[in-house]
């Protein structure tokens, strides 16, 4: 049973040229005890989906349509103090300047009392036992409650900020870019650290990348996402080592390898498409070497278990061992 | 063959809230034509600092660099711009590199300008360098400005910025980690061609050995400031020779499900690092002994392609 189903969301942020459907017509399911990934170049929504999911969006942004259904209520239905209310107990969201989001006139000890005695409504004692052991958790000694965020490395911030996500004991965690910033020794440090909590605590994550080297080393699942929607979903193992929509295949040969003798990079010519006029059809068809007439009428839908948005998903087979070829990628 | 640039013994002190900052100490290096080297290490090493040096935006505080057979540690004016030309950065930001209000046809005729390159020539040396890079036909391109461009694209014209002056370095500092992974391919696979087909000599910087690897021969590891590691970057992966070394490697995600998920063999964090005398990975490093807190380790040759700066000297591998 999933924890989390988001069906058909929509998100728009209202601009002066008209709505950015920065989210658009979104399904996805979260299993409970799972950490999913969520991958896709820059603009194609993950932040703004987080944010939807999570009930911070900026003020230009609103939720369009569809549903978020949490623990078997929907979000979206609820009245803003209903929602609120599950929002702070249930879900816990860390955005992607998280590094930078700590208050840095606050000592941390401050900034976990204020979230655990105010929002989680511990007495003070318990919170600052509380505080201590969430530090421990993360891998940050506690004596560093004291510090102020600016005695902090990049990688120490951005553990701090996750002790304070997980004060309240979250069912499902939100993580936006939690790795992207720092460098490789620390960003494995965070994701070994993200990962034990995961399975120790049994919660569930959903972690925001762009990297699908992150993914494959910490998630269970993946969703890719492209121009506004998902666009192939399934276990990690399936998603990476079969993909079944060109743009994942795409993605994987893009991406560097520290071994393996195969040394070109092959990059995906062209860019997303506008989110303010997107194309009725398959979004990705204008970059698609595998493009066919109906792609650019109908969108295609998505079905099953690992499953991908694509006219041609019976084909996958095929297409990947094109895909395998430089060649398929030149420009048109 | 002889080194197009060879710097020895660069050190850079900064003087920081009345304290001094060792950011380089004792870097030597030399690329020649044709040849990419590759500096890696954690975030504050020093790659930055040294790639500065190397080009002359920072002043040594001591050591010798010497570029194409010219002493240029203390070039000024005429025989320093001479210098610029033939050097070239690629910025990391290709959204910060470029005059938001310049046509990509300014932009282009700009560093020629600065360099003195007669306007008769800027028509035919704009239009090449923009096929060098992919962006054609050149007419669809010269009248735009930068908010028309995608990231890629941008990166292209800051790449083409570095080109049109006819250097024989170039510096890359992170070049492509602003960008899209989809892109990031195209873009390093220009930068590995205009080395090939100009002999460029090329320094990248990355904290990314994965990258690195593509794009370099042979990679240079930094820790605080001093180089620890050095050889084929093949041969670096596969075998790394310092301790340190041998945690980045470790550190790096491949993007298989299939991978070592073994505790990184490393501990602590920078801050952690043990400062006076002996080896600074010290405080870090599981294979510490003795000698290594009474004895800062030298940077010896194991083979001949590849030296190492640890008292195992790689006998650990
Ligand atoms: N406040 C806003 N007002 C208008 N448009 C916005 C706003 N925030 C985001 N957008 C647009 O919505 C789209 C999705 O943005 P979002 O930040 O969710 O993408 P992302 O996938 O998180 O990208 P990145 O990888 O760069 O963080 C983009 O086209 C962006 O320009
Ligand atoms: N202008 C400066 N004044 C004082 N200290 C400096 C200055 N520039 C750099 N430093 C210090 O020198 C050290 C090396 O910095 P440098 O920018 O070369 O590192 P880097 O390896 O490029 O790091 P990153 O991967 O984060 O870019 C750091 O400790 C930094 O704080
Ligand atoms: S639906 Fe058509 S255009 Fe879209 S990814 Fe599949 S083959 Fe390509
Ligand atoms: S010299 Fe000693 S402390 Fe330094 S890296 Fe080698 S074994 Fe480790
Ligand atoms: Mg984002
Ligand atoms: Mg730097």
């Amino acid at each position: 049973m999933s924890m989390l189903s988001v069906r058909d969301l929509v998100v728009t942020y209202a601009t002066r040229a008209g709505p950015v459907r920065a989210v658009d017509g979104v399904d996805l399911d979260i299993p409970a005890g799972s950490i999913t990934g969520l991958v896709g170049e820059s603009g194609c929504g993950k932040s703004t989906l987080g944010r939807a999911l999570m009930g911070v969006l900026p003020e230009a942004g609103k939720i369009a349509g569809g549903q978020i259904v949490f623990e078997g209520a929907d979000l979206v239905a609820l009245s803003p103090t209903a929602r609120r209310a599950i929002a702070w107990r249930r879900l816990s969201f860390i955005p992607q300047t998280a590094m930078n989001a700590l208050d840095p006139v606050q000592r941390l000890r401050a900034q976990m009392l204020e979230v655990l005695v105010e929002r989680g409504g511990l007495g003070k004692a318990e919170a600052l036992a509380r505080a201590s052991e969430l530090f421990h958790l993360v891998g940050l000694d506690p004596i560093r409650l004291s510090d102020y965020p600016h005695q902090f490395s990049g990688g120490m911030r951005q553990r701090a900020s996750i002790a304070l996500a997980l004060a309240l004991e979250p069912a499902l965690v939100i993580a936006d870019e939690p790795v992207t910033a720092l460098d490789v020794i620390v960003q494995r440090q965070v994701l070994d650290v993200m990962r034990n909590l995961q399975a120790r605590l049994g919660l569930a994550m959903i972690l925001v990348t762009h990297d699908i080297a992150v993914v494959a080393y910490a998630c269970d699942r993946v969703a890719v996402m492209y121009a506004g929607r998902i666009v192939e979903a399934g276990p990690v193992a399936d998603v990476l080592e079969n993909p079944l929509h060109p743009y994942t295949m795409g993605l994987t040969h893009a991406f560097p390898d520290l071994y393996g003798d195969d040394m070109t990079l092959v990059p995906i010519d062209g860019t997303p498409p506008s989110l303010l006029h997107p194309p009725a059809g398959c979004r990705f068809a204008a970059r698609c070497p595998f493009v066919q007439p109906r792609c650019a009428d109908e969108p295609p839908v998505m079905t099953g278990d690992h499953q991908a948005a694509c006219w041609r998903v019976d084909e996958a087979a095929e297409l990947r061992a094109l895909a395998a070829t430089p060649a398929t990628w030149l420009p048109k | 063959m002889t080194a197009l640039i060879d710097a020895t013994g660069l050190e850079k002190i900064f003087r920081s809230r009345g304290r001094d900052v060792a950011a380089v100490a004792d870097v030597s290096l030399s690329v020649g034509a044709g040849e990419a080297l590759g500096i890696v290490g954690e975030s504050g090493c020093g790659k930055t600092t040294t790639a500065r040096m190397l080009l002359r935006l920072e002043d040594p505080t001591a050591g010798r660099i010497i570029f194409d057979g010219t002493d240029i540690t203390t070039l000024r004016g005429a025989a320093l711009l001479k210098f610029r030309a033939q050097a070239q950065l690629v910025f990391q930001n290709p959204f910060d590199a470029l005059n938001p209000r310049f046509t990509i046809r300014r932009a282009l005729a700009e560093p020629l300008n600065n360099f003195g390159v007669p306007v008769s020539e800027h028509a035919e040396r704009i239009d090449a360098v923009l096929h060098r890079v992919r962006l054609t036909p050149p007419a669809a391109w010269l009248d735009r400005r930068p908010h028309e461009l995608s990231g890629g694209q941008l990166q292209r014209v800051v790449l083409a910025r570095a080109l049109i002056p006819g250097p024989k370095l170039i510096v890359a500092d992170e070049p492509v980690s602003m960008l899209d992974v989809s892109v990031r391919a195209g873009i390093l696979n220009l930068l590995r061609e205009a080395r090939d087909a100009l002999g460029l000599a090329a320094v990248y910087i990355s904290h990314d050995l994965a990258l690195i690897r593509y794009v370099c021969e042979r990679t240079m590891v930094m820790y605080l400031g001093r180089v620890v590691e050095e050889g084929p970057t093949k041969e670096l992966i596969a075998k790394p020779a310092h301790p340190y070394t041998r945690a980045l490697v470790a550190a790096v995600p491949v993007p298989h499900v299939t991978q070592d998920r073994a505790q990184l063999p490393i501990r602590g964090s920078l801050s952690d690092a043990a400062s006076v005398g002996g080896c600074a990975f010290r405080g870090r490093c599981p294979h510490a002994m003795k000698i290594c807190t009474d004895q800062a380790p030298p940077l010896r040759s194991i083979t001949p392609t590849r030296q190492v700066a640890c008292h195992l000297e790689g006998a650990m591998l």
